[in-house]
């Protein structure tokens, strides 16, 4: 099963926090998808994520300042 | 895991210092520091119920709420408040005696006057 | 010794001055230096004297929001990063300094 979240309209900390606390409603090995308009966040939410040991499955611009981000559980 | 503090002590309405402040210490909690944030001095007025959007200054209510959903220990310095006649402040902040306010600095591994 | 700066002021403050010679010498000694800037202390990346930390083995990182609302173009050498980069150096360092 693979959980969505929305975070347009947010910006850093509240990107990185709110999905860190996705996570853990996300079993590991699962999919989350994260959408974001906070360009800083698209660099930084993935390699704050990695370094947590998430694995970052793809990034994907769905728009003008629209991004798409697909996280594995660890 | 290292206990923080971050001190808020000037007035919050000419600036955008204290709202950071605030959102620097919902990012210090990502890496499961114990974060406390103290009000003191003039900056007792950022724990008050006021209403900075009435001059145009967003009020920091996404700082606040994420300091809540995060359980963030907040602690408002009891002497400053009563020296501003402040009786009110912000569910979710402790008024505190001095005391406390300073055993919580000298137990703190890092400390942050911003 | 990790020494953590964090850096709130723009860089006509003293504390731009203070903040390059303890760099500078925390690094002479041998110890680790990472340094963050957020709110005005972001304009920083702008002042030769402190973007020339870098090429002493100082760490330098900044909050990638302040600076986007200040409309300050990436440095090369200079993480653009988030809160999340301030809390790792907040939790790795043995000392840390604020400076706002």
């Amino acid at each position: 099963m693979t959980i969505e979240l929305d975070l347009k309209g947010e910006v850093c900390p509240y990107t990185f926090v709110k999905t860190k606390l996705k996570l853990e409603e996300v079993e590991s090995g699962e999919e989350l998808i994260v959408f974001f308009d906070h360009a800083p966040a698209v660099e930084n939410v993935p390699r704050s994520l990695k370094n947590e040991g998430h694995k970052i499955m793809g990034i994907e611009q769905t728009g003008d300042h629209c991004w798409k981000v697909r996280i594995k559980k660890v | 895991m290292k206990k923080i503090a971050v001190i808020v002590r000037n007035l919050p309405f000419n600036t955008r210092r204290n709202a950071e402040a605030l959102r620097m210490s919902v990012g210090l909690t990502l890496r499961e520091d114990k974060v406390t944030v103290i009000f003191i001095d003039d900056g007792v007025y950022t724990a008050t119920r006021a209403k900075p959007e009435l001059i145009n200054i967003p009020p920091p209510v996404r700082e606040f709420g994420a300091l809540n959903m995060l359980k963030c220990n907040m602690l408002a310095d009891k002497p400053s408040m009563e020296k501003r006649c402040i009786q009110e402040i912000l569910e979710n902040i402790k008024c505190v005696e001095r005391e406390e306010i300073i055993r919580t600095i000298n137990e703190s591994d890092i400390v942050i006057p911003f | 010794m990790k020494l953590g700066i964090l850096l709130t002021t723009s860089p006509e403050n003293e504390n731009t001055n203070t903040v390059i010679e303890i760099s500078k010498a925390a690094r002479e000694q041998g110890h680790d230096v990472s340094i963050f800037l957020m709110y005005d202390g972001v304009y920083n990346v702008n002042k030769k004297e402190f973007a020339e930390l870098i090429g002493k083995g100082i760490e330098i990182a900044i909050c990638a929001f302040n600076a986007e609302q200040r409309k300050l173009a990436k440095v090369d050498g200079i993480l653009f990063g988030s809160q999340y980069d301030h809390a790792c150096i907040a939790s790795d360092v043995d000392r840390f300094i604020s400076f706002g």
